[in-house]
């Protein structure tokens, strides 16, 4: 059985963003880069899977970008993943979710892979169109927002998380893909004799243009932080002052002492 | 007359045969005991304990015949001194019997145990035997009547302390039944030498000869096979730690307190990371178990054990010996129970008190190691997202990176970046850096440095988590990777000498990193504007106030820095009221041991107790010198109902309001 995961390196969230000199994405200055979460849990489930079936799969773990991408790398092969694929791009950040599926898609299509691992989406760009695009190029059963995961005999059973807190349960005969969502599993901490074995697992780079055929579908337009629309007012002192304020302020900006 | 007695008196000289027989098999017995216990030491890893001799041995004597450690607490440390210093005075009267009776009077004629001589060892003798007996009496009513709060007893008690009484009552019915018919009536001036024995002496007073003859060959027998079923005792009852004990006082670890086993991370034959099991602790870990006299001192300091917490450092040590003597191949950590591992703040009270030298701490962090680097283990999932938050960002905050330098935004600081000329690094650490409370405590530190014109210089957000919590909760991979790195920039910057705000930042640039390759000078705040206050470089202007303070244990104990802190601000016009737990004897503040990250999920808080403790001294003022103990103590007033009765601050606020313009 051959498993992969995909995973994409992110930005810390508590990062301070500031929009690169094109305005089309973030600048990388001063940004902390992690694992994104939800990539995590799909290396989580991917290592388990193998743990369940006695070792016996071979958990292949790619990813998409530039050098610092290998940190990311690193930890899903200290998590348990066999071997890696690094898809160098400097540039992965200008490609459009189809183009990121092609890549993907374009590599995996020799591989013959039976079981597809991704996040349900990118922390930082967040489209949530990567994992459905892959399955939809390879021609393969796929589903989403993973809450509950199992394997038995060629089939996935597969918990989702749908609209307002329901579930809903599917089953995929692989090859499959799944995308994995919050409250799937707790991600492991690698343990040391694993971060040293992972410096001796193989990461294998391949450029992006042996893989890259597809024109992208969307275009990103501008990167920006949201336009300040007004702001909050901390009033302080008496009450008797504050109630008066408050009035004040109600007739003077809104409608509903008119 | 001269003063002498004859030895062997009515036994007669032909015991000397029979008597020698059991004694060496006593010894025997007694060495064989012991060879049986090499083995179960042996199965621990090697551990180099012989260096520097000398002092090992001065350190010995001190421990051993000076009761050094064991009267550092005098109830009941001065009645077990003051009992084995007569004890001890015994067996060399026996030992100098022995060398007149057996040795220089038959075969040089030499016989010295007359005249003044005898005299004085006949007063000596007797009166260390009272003292004995008197002290054993003390002891036994505090273990068997009084039965202080966590003592534990044990068969070995009752055999050891009836022992012990029955060899010393015995002596005084043989001295006394000898006296009755040699002295007692007939040599009152020699009688007077032995008090003791006079009044045990009147219970034999008007027996027959031949009854008194005999009462005393029944008593001096009786009372020579007890003192040999003593020895031969001695490896198997707690009577060991006579042996034990002292050797762990030659066997102390010489090097810095609370240094820590540097791991080898480039050994890629390395298999094992922390202790999994007994063999995985050096033979010093298990040896320590049988040092151990259950004595409680470590229990009765514990702040997790004062808690409600399943953490008794003396039962964990116990313990140890238990598996490695019974079940050596068991899972240690499951064994001992997780929860008892990570309950440990690692605040050191223990081992600072213990009388038979055991190290307790670094036995908790072998264990938590394995917990950690092996099993991916956490005491919550708060404490992982911390980790996890050193990791990506540098501080357990998971605040941007980025943003660490911005406290010193309009102060007098110069980021080494910018390649300024400073006097000292100023190593902030993540509280200093990100805390909104201890941020003051940084602005108010650079105040204090301006005020004397030292040109400070930080590493702004080049300067990450030094890596304390981590290396205590047993992540050894994550403390040398973040230290790698804040070495090599301190090192990169040419910094002359460091001074930290935290005593955790402290102990770890100045003890730990030194096996990583820095080798500077690092100072706590407190030395620092001590030496600044002494150099006249800054003055003061004293304002009265009433303060208690608290050692923070990474100063305290860790760096024995009691004094300087003190003195600071008394010169600021403190006026000081103590804590019954203070200096090294402090009770932590719950958040060492990488426990500032771990919600403490089990039994009371250990920060409310210590406010508690610092508001019945009746001061208004709580004096610390480290962020985890401000932040813990800022929450302890509120959440222990003290707000209003006490506030906390810093050493550096108290200073910095009362610097001289």
């Amino acid at each position: 059985m051959k498993i992969l995961v995909c995973i994409k390196q992110v930005p810390d969230l508590e990062s301070r963003f500031k929009p690169d000199p094109n305005g089309v994405w973030f600048s990388d200055t001063d940004l902390a880069f992690r694992m994104n979460e939800y990539d995590e849990y799909a290396v989580e489930q991917a290592v388990r899977l193998k743990e369940q079936l006695g070792d016996a799969p071979e958990v292949t773990v790619l990813s998409i970008g530039p050098d610092r991408v290998v940190e990311a790398i690193k930890k899903a092969l200290a998590m348990g993943c066999d071997r890696a694929v690094h898809v160098q791009d400097p540039a992965v950040h200008l490609k459009d979710p189809w183009q990121v599926a092609s890549i993907i898609a374009a590599y995996a299509k020799e591989q013959g892979f039976d079981l597809i691992l991704t996040g349900m989406q990118s922390q930082d760009r967040g489209s949530a169109q990567v994992g459905v695009t892959v399955a939809e190029q390879l021609g393969i059963p796929c589903a989403t927002t993973l809450v509950g995961f199992s394997y038995q005999d060629a089939t996935v059973t597969a918990k989702r998380e749908l609209e307002g807190g329901v579930k809903g349960v599917v089953k995929l005969k692989t090859p499959a893909l799944v995308t994995c969502q919050l409250g799937l599993n707790t991600p492991r901490y690698p343990t040391l004799p694993n971060i040293m074995k992972a410096k001796k697992k193989e990461i294998c780079a391949v450029a992006v243009a042996q893989l890259l055929k597809a024109e992208p579908l969307a275009q990103t337009v501008s990167f920006h932080p949201p336009a300040k629309k007004g702001s909050g007012l901390v009033l302080e002192g008496d009450v008797c002052d504050l109630v008066n304020k408050v009035i004040g302020i109600l007739k003077e900006k809104t409608a509903v002492l008119r | 007359m001269e003063a002498t007695r004859e030895i062997y008196w009515n036994v007669g000289h032909g015991v000397v045969w029979g008597m020698y027989l059991f004694a060496f098999l006593a010894m025997g017995i007694c060495a064989w005991g012991f060879w049986k216990r090499l083995p179960v030491y042996r199965q621990g890893k090697p551990l180099s304990r012989l260096d520097r001799l000398p002092e090992r041995i001065v350190l010995m004597v001190k421990g051993m015949l000076g009761q050094s450690r064991v009267l550092r607490v005098l109830d009941p440390g001065a009645l077990h001194a003051l009992f084995f210093w007569s004890f001890g005075l015994l067996f060399i009267g026996t030992l100098l019997i022995m060398a007149q009776a057996d040795v220089t009077a038959p075969l040089l004629g030499v016989v010295f145990l007359k005249g003044a001589f005898y005299g004085l060892f006949s007063i000596v003798l007797d009166l260390a035997g009272v003292v004995a007996l008197l002290m054993l009496g003390g002891l036994m009513v505090r273990r068997f009547l009084v039965k202080p709060e966590g003592l534990q007893t044990i068969r070995d008690d009752y055999v050891v302390q009836g022992l012990l009484f029955a060899i010393i009552l015995t002596g005084f019915f043989a001295e006394g039944a000898r006296m009755a018919a040699t002295e007692i009536g007939i040599n009152p001036e020699l009688a007077r030498l032995s008090p003791g024995g006079l009044i045990f002496g009147q219970l034999f007073v008007g027996m027959t000869p031949a009854a008194l003859s005999l009462a005393h060959k029944v008593i001096w027998w009786l009372h020579f096979f007890l003192a040999m079923g003593f020895i031969a005792a001695i490896p198997f009852t707690k009577l060991r730690h006579i042996f034990t004990t002292s050797a762990n006082y030659l066997l102390a670890d010489l090097g810095p307190k609370g240094a820590l086993a540097t791991i080898d991370l480039e050994d890629e034959s390395a298999e094992q990371f922390g202790a999994a099991s007994v063999k995985d602790l050096t033979w010093k870990d298990i040896f320590d178990a049988d040092a151990c006299t259950s004595c409680k001192r470590c229990q009765d300091r514990c702040p997790a054990y004062a808690t409600e917490k399943p953490l008794s450092p003396m039962k964990l040590v116990q313990q140890i010996g238990e598996i490695a003597r019974e079940t050596p191949e068991a899972n240690l950590c499951q064994s001992v129970g997780e929860e008892v591992l990570w309950a440990c703040t690692t605040c050191r009270a223990c081992q600072e008190i213990c009388p038979a030298g055991v190290e307790h701490v670094n036995k908790i962090l072998e264990m938590r190691r394995n917990l950690t680097l092996m099993e991916g283990g956490f005491p919550g999932d708060e404490v992982r997202t911390a980790i996890g938050n050193i990791e990506v960002n540098g501080n357990p905050f998971g605040l941007a990176y980025a943003g660490r330098g911005d406290w010193a935004a309009g102060l007098d600081v110069s980021v080494m970046q910018s390649g300024a000329e400073v006097d000292i690094l100023y190593f902030v650490g993540c509280y200093a850096s990100f805390d909104k409370r201890n941020r003051e405590i940084a602005g108010n530190f650079i105040k204090i440095c301006a005020a004397a014109g030292v040109r400070v210089g930080i590493l702004g957000k080049e300067e990450k988590c030094c890596g304390e919590p981590a290396r205590k909760l047993g992540n050894e991979y994550l403390y040398q990777m973040t230290a790698a790195e804040n070495i090599e920039l301190i090192k990169g910057y040419g910094v002359k000498k460091i001074v930290t705000t935290c005593p955790h930042c402290f102990n770890t640039l100045a003890r730990d990193y030194r096996d990583l390759g820095l080798d500077l000078p690092v100072e706590h705040y407190s030395t620092y504007i001590g030496a600044l206050m002494e150099q006249g470089r800054l003055k003061l202007t004293a304002e009265s106030f009433e303060f208690t303070y608290h050692d923070s244990c990474y100063l305290g104990r860790y760096m024995d820095i009691i004094d300087e802190p003190r003195r600071i601000l008394k010169q600021a016009g403190g006026a000081i009221t103590e804590m019954a737990r203070s200096g090294l004897e402090s009770f932590c503040c719950s958040a060492g041991g990488g426990r500032i990250f771990a919600e403490e999920k089990i039994g009371s808080r250990i920060n409310v107790a210590r406010v508690h403790m610092a508001r019945d001294t009746g001061a208004p003022l709580l004096v610390s010198n480290c962020p985890f103990c401000l932040t813990m103590f800022e929450d302890g007033i509120k959440t222990g109902g003290v707000e209003g009765e006490i506030r906390v601050r810093d050493l550096a606020e108290i200073v910095a309001e009362r610097i001289s313009r």
